[in-house]
This record gives structure tokens, sequence and C-alpha cells, in this order.
């Protein structure tokens, strides 16, 4: 067998199980949900079969080949561009009518093309019955019936597409026929285009024929710029013809052209490749539940429901062990503490690395249950539900309601990212509509943000943790829509566009799935905690401790804790040494002295962070930042948020350990907070508002500034998401105060 | 308010309920989706609108002659249509485009 590799291309609709499969041929953990518009981009992995080394492309849903979408675009480009050499159509078996559309148009385009018949345990339930060695020969195209989920058939799968990879024949189009009137003009374009040469580099004459008469958006200009004059001889009959049809019939060609490619897959359907057990009228399961979950009055009641009981769930089961974390890293702390001499290096593990690192991945078990409860509703269907009735609600505020992903996935349900979210704006086709979505999803709570709030609620509203952060969930929310809204009446105004979109079946998660996703994001989580987060909590505490006190203030609080130990006397000073801090063998007056001897310590340790260069920041801000209740160590944090939100938590742990002498006591962050003089539940409150709001953090500016194809957005968003939240933040501490 | 338009008001509202409640006893009512507010059996008439969503939806397999169910009404707002196997969800734009008759 011919060792060199081989280019493939997973093609089909959206949820028919390219992504599963892709991910049981390479081994790739590629993020799989169970809505439409998962895949925008292409992805490439590699496998070996029989010792054949194997390059496999992973193409996004489509349901066909003409310019409607960002989807369409990208796969048509892909296989004219890189020319595989097969393509392995993935079809959904229970619902073949529909999945086949795109097989038509595969065929019209001459790929090498391999049937991947999916889902045909969930076609049995149904009590649909396929028999794909008839389709085989009615398609004269191999078709090999698989369950991607469990592997079965992928081997024959493989070893149909290697044959066909190998087999060195050039790209066969077939004729499918739309009727004598339109079958004539076809014809006729197919003759222009083929003695011209017409972009046959890339189609086939009768393909490139077919899409002028559907008027592709793409397809035209790119005719433009191959021949001008061919183009407009072309665009000319075309013209002629839609006018006729409109005025005859009262439709355009590409109805007639789809109602013929229906009728083809019908025709090849009837001649027994599908039977019905059950009466084809029917409706699924599935159907019966969106009668209910989708209703228009109990929908929104059960979507509220639902995810108030995600939260009840990851907060209840996840106390225990964010407890257990919390105790961890504190036994850590104290543990260095006693072993190590005091010094730079000290302070950098205890303040540095596990008061900051630790602080973020004491979250860890809480993140868990959040993404499993996520990867529940994401794998059963519902979050492609919770899309279709927030559309009513995004119209409301000029979005479209392929926003409702991007939003869902920048931690609409709290723990996403804005990363992927802003990317996914991408299948939204008007650019005003994008851009409102782009520059309002970063308002999300995303994954990095949750643990801020976990900590602000846990430790100001404890009695009502779950409450809370639904609330504020919900207050993201709004105030996306409302900024939507303002940028869709001034900047960005401009007409609504359709909104269609495929709804996927219920299906139950399996566990394995379920288990991967919620580790796929946890160990996201995790390691940018170990990299990206213990970098910037290294470099900060650098900021916060250097330069440190000059020798006079340092001589300065050295003398007065002579002058105070001499105040007592020698025994005094005697028991205090040999008591190696053990406070309840102490004497009253033993205990004064130490407790003074602490004061000291403190002012020096504050002395000493104001001194640093974040403390000089912070302080040089707290007169503006005063207005909204947050302090000069507040201010360290929220700056630290620009490179990464969750360095917020990292350094206010940071910031909070170096203000206090007694770093190895076990008090948590939200228990010093709550401790501080600056902090009560109103700069708690304003605080939470200024992080949920203020500027994206620096990987999502970037990549507004890639989406957006210009910088301009990207400051845009910085200073205006900045602006607003302070302004929030201001409103909220003035009148919490004054109330 | 005058009483007319009170009375017109009213009378649009009650043409709504009427339509929702007894809608499955108006066979071959035909008008817009969006205004179809009982589930069933549905045959589309006539996709209208700019010519890039009625090749959409002909490439959904939403065209003249075809048999469709509707499965979530919403009376004035988006709804879910199951038409060649597939469920679609349909904003009221859209549905509003798509003329249909009760069968």
């Amino acid at each position: 067998m011919n060792n060199s590799s081989i280019t493939m291309a997973l093609a089909g609709n959206p949820n028919a199980g390219k992504t599963t499969l892709f991910n049981r041929l390479t081994g790739a953990r590629q993020h799989v949900g169970n809505y439409p518009g998962i895949t925008v981009d292409h992805k490439e992995g590699y496998f070996s079969h029989n010792e054949q080394d194997i390059t496999i492309t992973d193409l996004p849903g489509t349901y066909s080949l003409t310019a409607y979408s960002v989807e369409e675009i990208v796969t048509r480009d892909f296989l004219t561009a890189n020319k595989p050499k097969v393509v392995i159509n993935i079809v959904d078996a229970s619902n073949l009518e529909r999945n086949l559309y795109l097989t038509t148009q595969f065929l019209e385009m001459g790929v090498p093309l391999v049937i991947a018949l999916n889902m045909i345990d969930v076609a049995k339930d149904r009590g649909i019955e396929v028999r794909a060695r008839k389709l085989e020969e009615l398609l004269g195209v191999p078709v090999v019936p698989i369950i991607a989920r469990t592997g079965e058939g992928t081997d024959e799968l493989i070893r149909q597409a290697i044959i066909v990879g190998h087999s060195e024949e050039k790209w066969q189009p077939i004729d499918i026929s739309y009727g004598e009137d339109l079958d004539k003009i076809i014809i006729h374009l197919d003759s222009i285009i083929a003695e011209s040469d017409f972009l046959t580099n890339s189609y086939p004459a009768r393909f490139t024929a077919i899409k002028y008469l559907e008027h592709d958006d793409q397809m035209l200009p790119l005719g433009q710029k191959e021949d001008s004059g061919i183009a407009r001889q072309l665009e000319q009959i075309v013209t002629t013809v839609s006018d006729h049809l409109l005025k005859t019939m009262d439709v355009y060609p590409e109805a007639i052209i789809a109602d013929h490619r229906y009728g083809f897959i019908k025709a090849i359907l009837r001649q027994g490749v599908v039977t019905h057990k059950f009466d084809t009228d029917r409706l699924y399961t599935s159907d019966k539940i969106d009668k209910v979950l989708t209703n228009r009055l109990l929908g929104p009641v059960v979507m509220l429901a639902i995810l108030f009981t995600l939260y009840q769930f990851t907060f209840s089961w996840s106390e225990l062990p964010v407890a257990l974390m919390g105790s961890f890293f504190g036994w850590l702390g104290s543990v260095v503490d006693t072993l190590l001499p005091e010094g730079p290096l000290k302070s950098m593990l205890i303040s540095g690395v596990i008061d900051g690192v630790g602080g973020v991945l004491g979250f860890v078990p809480l993140i868990m249950f959040m993404f499993f409860g996520i990867a529940v509703l994401e794998d059963s269907g519902y979050l492609a539900r919770v899309a279709f009735m927030m559309d009513r609600i995004f119209r409301i505020f000029g979005l479209h309601g392929s926003s409702v992903m991007p939003f869902i996935v920048s931690g609409g349900i709290a723990g996403g990212c804005a990363v992927p979210g802003v990317m996914a704006t991408r299948t939204l086709r008007s650019p005003k509509e994008r851009m409102a979505t782009l520059l309002t999803v970063p308002f999300m709570n995303c994954g990095a943000k949750v643990p801020v709030l976990i900590l602000l609620i846990g430790a100001f509203f404890s009695d009502h943790k779950a409450l809370y952060m639904f609330l504020f969930t919900l207050l993201a929310w709004l105030v996306a829509l409302v900024v939507a809204k303002l940028l869709r009446s001034t900047v960005l105004k401009g007409e609504a566009t359709p909104f269609v979109m495929e709804l996927p079946p219920y299906r139950f998660p399996t566990l394995q799935g379920l288990l991967i996703h919620t580790w796929e994001r946890t160990w996201q989580y995790i390691k940018k905690a170990g990299t990206v987060i213990l970098a910037i909590s290294i470099l900060l505490w650098a900021l916060m401790t250097y330069p440190g006190l000059p020798q006079e203030e340092l001589d300065s609080f050295a003398e007065k804790r002579i002058a105070v130990t001499e105040s007592f006397s020698e025994t005094i000073q005697l028991e205090i040494r040999e008591s190696d801090n053990h406070n309840g063998d102490l004497s009253e007056s033993a205990l004064a002295l130490q407790e003074r001897l602490t004061t000291i310590d403190q002012e020096q340790s504050g002395a000493r962070l104001r001194n640093s260069t974040a403390g000089r920041i912070g302080i040089f801000l707290e007169p503006v930042s005063s207005l909204a209740g947050f302090d000069w160590r507040t201010n360290i944090a929220l700056l630290g948020g620009f490179a990464a939100k969750e360095v917020i938590i990292s350094t206010l742990g940071t910031a909070y350990s170096m203000g206090e002498v007694d770093v190895d006591a076990s008090d948590s962050l939200g228990q010093r907070l709550v401790r501080d003089p600056n902090w009560n539940s109103v700069v708690a409150i304003s605080v939470l508002i200024f992080i949920m709001f203020y500027a994206p953090c620096f990987v999502t500016v970037i990549c507004i500034a890639k989406e957006a194809g210009s910088w301009k957005w990207a400051f845009f968003s910085m200073a205006f998401n900045t602006f607003f939240a302070f302004l929030a933040s201001v409103a909220v501490f003035q009148i919490g105060s004054f109330v | 308010m005058t009483l007319k338009n009170l009375n017109k008001k009213c009378g649009c509202f009650a043409k709504k309920v009427r339509q929702c409640t007894f809608g499955k006893n108006c066979p071959n009512v035909t008008g817009p989706l969006s205004e179809t507010c009982h589930t069933g059996k549905v045959k589309i008439c006539k996709v209208t609108g700019d010519r890039k969503l009625c090749a959409r939806m002909a490439s959904l397999g939403v065209m003249p002659g075809q048999e469709a169910e509707l499965i979530c009404p919403q009376n004035n707002s988006q709804c879910l249509l199951k038409v060649h196997g597939g469920t679609l969800s349909l904003d009221q734009l859209t549905s509003s485009n798509i003329i249909v008759q009760s069968v």
C-alpha cells in the first residue's frame, strides 16, 4: 500500500456527527456541541490506518454548497482550493432526505465521495431501515453504515475512503435534471463556460452554470474577476430566465432547482432505500418535548428554572471540595512558612505563587461542576432551544438569533470564554449585527470572572449564593442587551436580517462525552492557572514587592520594635522568645507585647506595599477610584485584570496577604476582605459590577481587533466598557452608601 | 382612547384568541405562518420576501407545494416547523413571509 499521506475532508449537515467522527479517527478532542454552528473554520487532524498516513479536515456543517452562509463558503473554498483526494460525506441516517440535499451538490461538483451513513442505531430506534447497498448502487458512490459515537463501521469507512483516494480518477460530476426548460438553459450556459474555459480550473462547467442560475453571491463576483465579458453574457442570460420565471410562475430559478434536487432524492429513496416501520407522519419524542419546552409561556419559565437549578447544583455540590482545596492551600502556605527562612523566595512562594495561583486553583471543583452542568444542557440539545427562545428577545435589542450562541459560549451561562464567543460571531452575515454582537459578548460572565463572583458573593452574601449568582448572570445579559440596543440605535444602525436554524433532536448525553467536555474545559482553566496566571502573579508580586522600603524607614521600624520590647521586663521578653508564637501559653503581659509587635509588623508591611511600584500606581488612581469605593489595593488587582481576569483574584490574594503579616493563618481571602475596613457589601457589589463590565482581557481585545478587521473597534471596546463599568460602579457605590 | 378604538383593539385580540382556540377546526385557512397559531400539518402556498430568503428556504425544503408540520406556533413570533425530517426554527420576519394553508 502507498504510504504517502492521503488528504480527506469530512463534510455534512450540522449535527450529522462530523466532529464526533473526526475525534474518533484522530483521537483529538475537538469540542462537539449538540447545536449547529460549532465548527466555523476547518480543523485538521492526522492518523494512520493499516500503515496508510491520512490527513483529515473537519469542515463546518452546511446544508448546501451555495454561498448562503460563511460555513458554506468555507466548505466550498476548501474543496476547490485544496482538492482533497476523497470527501467523506457524513449523513444522518435518521434524516436522510434533508442530508442527501448536500450530497446531490457534491455529486454535481464531482468530488470523489464516500458516504458515511451515521446514526443507524437512532434510525433503527425510529423504525427506519436504510439499505446502504441499494443507496450505493443508485448514487454510484460507496455508502458505509457507521455509528460515529461508538466507532462501529469506521474501519470499513476508512478502508473505502482509501480505495477511492488511491483511484486517481478525475473528478466526475453527475447531471441532475432540473426540468426541460431549465435544462436547456443550463446546457447553453455550460457550452459558453466550457468553450471559454471560464472558472473551469476550480469548478465543472455545469456546476458554475447552476450557481449562476442560483444567483450565488460568491460565484458572481468571482466570475467578474475571471472574465468580465463572459460573466456579463452569463448574467444577462440568467436575468432573462429569472424575470421570465418570476413573471410566469412567481418563483426564482433557485426554488425550482431546489425542488428538483429534493425530487431527485425522493425518487432514490422510494426505490426501496428506506422503509418505515411506523407512520412517517408521527411526531418523535423530541418534537413532543419541544411542544412543552419551547412553549411561548411555559418555555421561558422552564428555561429560568433549569438555569437556576444549574447554579443551585453547582454551589451545593461543590461547597465541600472547594473548602477542602482552600484548606489544602492554607496548609501548603503554612508548610512553606515553617520550612523556609525569611526572605524574598519565601515571600514570592507564599504571596505570589500559593496565594495567587492557589486562589485560582481553589475554584477548580466549582468550575468542574459548572462545566458538567453546561455539558449536559449542550449535549442534550437544550442549548439550541435556549437560542430559539432567546431570539425573540434579541430582536427587540437589535441583535440576531445567531448572536445567542456567541453569548452562551462567552459565558451566558456563567463559565464560558469570550475568545471563542468572539470567533463564533463569524456565523452572522450582517456586518452591523455581527459588530454589535462582537462588542457585547465580553459582558458575559466568563470562566475567569466566575471565581471573583463566587469569592465576593460567598464572602458578603453567603446566605443566598446561588440566587445572587443567578441575579448577576441575568444582570450581565441585561447590560449586554441594553448596550447592543444602544449601539444598534446609534453607531451600528441598520436593518435586521432573518434567522433560520435547524434544531437538533434531543439526545441522551453519553457519560463519556460529558466527562470529556468537562475535563477539557477544566483542564484549560488549570493550564491557564499554571502558566499565564502563574507568570502574571509572579510579575505582580514583584511589582508589589519592589522597590522595598528605604533603609532609614526599615531602621525606624526596627527602633520602634526595640523600644516597645524594652518597655517590657526581661522575663516577658524571654517568655515571648521561648513561646514560639503559641499564644495559648503566654501570660497577659506577653500577649500585650506580642500584639504591639504585630501592629508594627503590619504597619511595616503596609508601608512596603504602598512604596512598591504597584502600590504607587494604586495610590495614584485612588482619588478617582474611591468614587466607586475601590481602595488602592483593589486598584492593583483591577489593573492586573486587564491582562487576564483570573489575575484579579490572585492579585487580591497577594495584595491582602502582603498587607497582613499573619500569612499562614487559615483565613481565606474572602474572610480577609470581610474583615478589611475598606470593604462592605456595597463595595463588593460595586467591585463586582466593575469587574463584570470593564475592558475585556488582553487576548479578547486582540481577538476583537482580528475579527473586526480593525484596532479601532478593539480600542472602542476597551475604552467604552471601562467607562461604562466605572459609571455603573460609581452609581452603585454612591447610591448604596447614601441609602 | 375612544370606544371605537377600544372595540377595535379588543376585536383584534378576540380574533387572535379565536384563532388559537379554534384553529384546529378551521382547515383551509390561508395566511402567513407567523399568524398560524395551531399545531398540525400545513401546506406551503408561497414564499415571499427577498430573493436570498426564498433561495435559503428552498434549499431547506420550504417551497410551494411542500407539506410541513407546525410544532410550536407562537402567534406573531418565531415558530418551529418540521419539514423534510428536520425541525427548523424560523424567526418572525421569516415566518411572516411563508404563506401556508392548514391541511
